[in-house]
């Protein structure tokens, strides 16, 4: 069975079952009809082309990046990064110290980049809408409402461990002791025990003399 | 193959090298004139639950078969591309939305009632506007030489009477530079997968057929036309002789079909 075929086709319709979910995506999807942009994502052994109709295509890339490139159309764009770097892909700014990190290889249409990366960070699913459609209203309500509570307990838990962490790795760390300075306190130590054994050995003799005299 | 099949194959080679005036039909022997229509009465029989019965056959699988082959294809925006024996269109609906309003999609089956299925399909789909329809013989294509980008073909050659014929065919509506693939069933790579499949396309086929589409024959007819069908490395040498280069196949879920794919330089 080929795999490359399964995983696109699970891709596609979780994609288009999203887009179906957002009205306005229906207008943002508009513009990038008859464009394609193609990924090349390492470690993944082949390239994922999205092709815009008036729904997504997802299709796998059966050639290199530079066959790709080489059969660009005007309204194709095709990308080449890693896994690793594809979450700076949100930020914009971004772009251009990726490009010249090399972390990120853009040929063709930076425009269809750039909508394709509005059309999904633009998403905007009115969840609790569509599970009331198959519950009710007040079940739906409630359902997303604690969601949205645990969610956000979560996020503040995560962010204050983050913080301590921080904080402990940044502050604390800096107050302990270095480990140079723990071999010489215990050096010191050493030293004076062995003074205070050799005190101890001529108090004793001392102690012996005193009785002789005595 | 059981020894059964292997003899029906090279009397079927046989007659057809010696004499040229009978071919086959499943296993059957008959004149080469009438296997279209043959063939023709078997499609008019399943064409209504054509799409049911592939899922249920291949339990899916056929949709990834396919997919595969419109990824191996190529196709582009403002492509010009032929499917023959396109059926009820599965891979037609694909390639309508890639080659976009610039582009076209022919689709083409010899079997009229196939063709009726599929333009349905499509149009219920709201695929229109840069789709062809055209009934039509692979073995005499009624088109323009150097016409077409990409000319594909899912589970159809093994029905044509000629097949060189039909090859030499496509090849010659194909532009320069333009790509033939063949999907089709073929031979499992391992012995063990070929008994199952035996099994399964002799014992289980014919029954499911009955069970859905109340036409077992239609289904006998299919497990044995595959059989009959030249395996890998004989169809990639009708590729070759019929003038396609770079000519290579793949084979899919351990050989049960085949994908082969050729270009026209």
């Amino acid at each position: 069975m080929p795999t490359s075929a399964l995983v696109a086709a699970a891709a596609e319709s979780v994609i288009n079952k999203l887009l179906s979910l957002d009205e306005d995506s229906e207008s943002r999807l508009k513009p990038l009809r008859g464009a394609r942009l193609t990924a090349f994502v390492s470690p993944l052994p082949y390239g994922i082309t999205l092709s815009f109709s008036d729904r997504i295509d997802v299709l796998t890339e059966q050639g290199t990046f530079e066959e790709t490139v080489a059969s660009l159309g005007s309204k194709d764009c095709c990308i080449k990064t890693s896994l690793q770097t594809l979450p700076e892909l949100k930020e914009t700014s971004q772009l251009t110290r990726l490009i010249q990190q090399k972390a990120l290889i853009l040929e063709g249409e930076l425009n269809v980049a750039q909508q394709v990366s509005a059309l999904f960070q633009e998403l905007d699913i009115d969840v609790e809408e569509l599970l009331a459609q198959k519950t009710n209203d007040v079940i739906a309500h409630q359902a997303v409402n604690t969601v949205t509570a645990v969610h956000e307990k979560a996020t503040r838990a995560v962010t204050w461990i983050g913080q301590v962490v921080g904080n402990a790795l940044v502050e604390e760390k800096q107050l302990a002791a270095h480990k140079l300075a723990v071999m010489h306190f215990s050096d010191e130590v050493n030293v004076l025990r062995d003074r205070t054994e050799s005190a101890e050995a001529r108090l004793r003799k001392l102690e012996e003399k005193l009785k002789n005299v005595f | 193959m059981s020894d059964n099949q292997t003899s029906a194959t090279q009397v079927d080679s046989a007659t057809d090298n010696a004499t040229g005036q009978t071919t086959h039909f499943g296993f059957k022997q008959v004149d080469k004139g009438q296997k279209a229509s043959l063939v023709a009465n078997v499609f008019d029989s399943v064409a209504a639950k054509y799409d049911v019965m592939n899922d249920l056959m291949s339990m899916g699988v056929h949709r990834l078969w396919k997919r595969f082959t419109i990824d191996c294809s190529g196709v582009r925006a403002g492509n010009n591309v032929l499917d023959i024996a396109g059926g009820t269109g599965d891979l037609t609906a694909k390639f309508s939305r890639l080659v976009g309003p610039t582009g076209l999609v022919t689709l083409a089956d010899i079997n009229l009632s196939m063709l009726k299925v599929g333009r349905d399909k499509l149009r219920d789909r709201g695929l229109v506007s840069n789709i062809d329809y055209v009934q039509a013989d692979a073995e005499a294509l009624p088109f323009p030489d150097n016409h077409f980008d990409v000319v594909t073909m899912a589970f159809g050659l093994r029905n044509v009477t000629e097949k060189q014929n039909a090859l030499n065919s496509i090849y010659r509506v194909l532009k320069p530079g333009g790509r033939l693939l063949v999907l089709e069933f073929s031979k499992p790579t391992t012995e063990q997968l070929s008994k199952l499949y035996d099994m399964y396309s002799f014992h289980i086929l014919p029954k499911m057929g009955q069970l859905v589409a109340n036409d077992a024959e239609s289904y006998q007819y299919l497990a044995e036309s595959i059989r009959m069908h030249p395996d890998q490395e004989t169809l990639k040498g009708m590729f070759e002789q019929a003038g396609f280069e770079q000519c290579d196949y793949q084979n899919l879920t351990g050989g049960i079909v085949a994908l082969h794919r050729g270009y026209k330089f």
